[in-house]
């Protein structure tokens, strides 16, 4: 890597976070390579296992007569809700003045626009005709019929769509000044590019000033994001009259679980990558330990949120509402309910203990489980609700199809596979918010 | 006095930007290049809010009003019910008037954070003029746009 000129007669703090950070961005090492390279062929399996379920039909799914929600709405579900700790990290500590939001908050977001990617792809898998899904958008169509605003599939689109387009200004915002420093250290194209990319940005007082207020104004417009989506996304279960599906409590409980899942993964990501990239003296364990903090306490909402679930179902006396919640906890599905408690509700409580939550290796385990728990809580919200309604002549089961996992699997290919060419192509961390606190 | 000050400290950087308005030096003649944002040069210079909030509410309500007219007009341009709902539906409208609020909100502060800020800037893209991690005090001798 080109070790520019212009950082070495700056002072040497400033001058080594900048070489410490874009060191990240230098040859790609034998890791990456793997990395990259498996997430790549987990990415191609997921693409044309597609196409031969768009050559087939939605028939090699293994959607049933009364499951036609299944593993491809989980997904969408579990993408969407790992987006949100991007903006909690980014926007809603930025507001509180949290300092060691620095540490996440550019992986934080690339992690929101990289999931709400995989996201916006999945309701297209679940079509039977992906080719059409431009209906969703709202245009007139031949006979200037509009889309239909009182659909919740409808509410999704507008949602989704502003929350990509608002999360990816803000992530392109925080990196201007990084680029304008980026561009210093590099040589040949990629200067060209990062120079470009920096639209010219030289740091003079009038940018920075506007620059600041820009920057507060994102953080304020995506702050009610994080409220917002998931709570239309929980709608589009709320306002169906199935058992299970049909409650007040889902936008609140889909808001904290996607919290609580986004930031598992953040914790997932960051811990390989600080230690691959040596960034120990930016991303501290204390950080990791506030981060853990707010993973406990969405547990505990997520938590209180079950007991609330069951509750109403066991004191509302309505015998659906009561059958779907035995269904749950006691039928088919009752060993990915079971796993499901285990993970969300009882593993992160091991993290009141000080010395558990400094611990790396055992923070990354519990992300991991809280990954797969909170999977797995969609999962079960929806495919035993669809199973088990209010006709038992209808009731019937679900299991995926290899065409389901294999695009399943897929898409964590496609996420890591656009991770990790973040990692080695843009700067991890924001350098000027930590020169500013250097 | 028109001139050019290089500081690599931003103690430094302050205490210079203090003595040249102290000495007369009219603030709208200065301007400043630094690594990071230093509010507190702001204030010293006295410099105004910055007019970018003008553009966050002006987007924000156009949105708000562009989600209602949209919902409503193109619900009565072919009135047809739906699961019993009514025509204009303002609840599940409001969704898609508060989605529009944000969206147009984010682009137009956007927009005007690159107007006001005069960036994409072709001329600073091409020139090679930089000042790494120093804190610069430039003193023009015709005020700056």
């Amino acid at each position: 890597m080109n070790r520019g000129e212009g950082g070495m007669e700056t002072p040497d703090r400033y001058a080594k976070a900048e070489r410490d950070i874009l060191a990240a961005m230098g040859k790609p090492g034998k890791a990456w390579l793997a990395g990259a390279g498996f997430a790549a062929v987990l990415m191609l399996i997921g693409g044309v296992l597609w196409a031969y379920q768009i050559r087939e039909g939605l028939g090699v799914a293994g959607y049933t007569h009364p499951v036609n929600w299944a593993v491809y709405i989980t997904n969408f579900v579990f993408w969407v809700g790992i987006a949100h700790s991007g903006t909690l990290i980014s926007a809603v500590l930025f507001l509180f003045r949290a300092k060691f939001r620095t540490s996440f908050n550019r992986a934080a977001e690339a992690m929101t626009v990289f999931a709400l990617m995989v996201a916006g792809l999945f309701p297209i898998v679940h079509l039977g005709r992906s080719w059409v899904f431009y209906y969703l958008l709202p245009y007139p169509n031949q006979r200037q019929l509009w889309v239909n605003f009182r659909s919740p599939l409808i509410w999704d689109v507008f949602a989704v769509g502003t929350y990509f387009t608002v999360s990816l200004v803000f992530f392109y915002v925080g990196m201007i000044p990084d680029f304008a420093v980026a561009q210093r250290w590099k040589e040949g194209i990629r200067k060209k590019v990062y120079k470009v990319l920096s639209l010219g940005w030289k740091g003079t007082d009038r940018q920075w000033r506007h620059y600041a207020m820009l920057y507060l104004f994102l953080a304020a417009f995506a702050t009610p994001l994080v409220a917002s989506v998931h709570s239309v996304v929980s709608w589009d279960f709320a306002m169906s009259i199935l058992p299970g599906w049909h409650t007040t409590i889902f936008a609140p409980y889909f808001v904290a679980g996607a919290i609580f899942s986004g930031t598992a993964m953040v914790i997932t990501l960051v811990i390989p990558l600080r230690k691959a990239l040596n960034l120990q003296e930016y991303v501290t364990d204390d950080h990791f330990e506030s981060i853990a903090k707010i993973m406990l306490f969405t547990s505990l909402i997520v938590t209180y949120s079950y007991i609330v679930e069951f509750g109403l179902a066991w004191y509302g006396e309505n015998p659906f509402e009561t059958e779907a919640f035995r269904y749950r906890i006691a039928g088919n599905f009752r060993y990915l309910a079971w796993a499901m408690i285990f993970c969300n509700s009882l593993v992160p409580l091991t993290l009141f203990v000080r010395k558990l939550r400094r611990n790396m290796a055992y923070l990354l385990i519990v992300s991991l489980l809280v990954n797969v728990g909170m999977w797995l809580e969609r999962f079960v919200i929806i495919v035993t609700s669809l199973a088990h309604d209010y006709d038992p002549y209808v009731w019937g089961t679900y299991s995926p199809t290899f065409v389901e996992v294999g695009i399943s699997l897929g898409s964590f290919g496609m996420f890591f596979l656009l991770y990790l060419l973040f990692v080695k192509n843009l700067p991890v961390l924001s350098i000027t918010e930590i020169k500013e606190h250097l | 006095m028109p001139g050019k000050m290089v500081y690599k400290d931003k103690d430094a950087f302050l205490e210079g930007l203090r003595t040249a308005v102290r000495d007369g030096v009219p603030p709208d003649r200065i301007r400043t290049i630094t690594p990071f944002d230093v509010p507190e040069a702001e204030r010293i210079l006295s410099r105004g809010r910055s007019k970018v909030r003008f553009f966050a509410l002006l987007g924000a309500a156009s949105g708000t009003a562009a989600g209602f007219a949209f919902t409503i007009l193109t619900s009565l341009s072919w009135p047809l019910i739906v699961g019993g709902k009514p025509i204009v539906s303002i609840p599940p409208f409001i969704i898609i008037a508060f989605a529009l609020t944000i969206l147009f909100g984010a682009l137009s502060t956007f927009a005007g954070f690159l107007l006001l800020a005069g960036l994409p800037s072709p001329r600073a893209i091409r020139s090679d003029e930089d000042h790494g991690n120093r804190f610069v005090i430039l003193v023009e001798e015709e005020e700056p746009r």
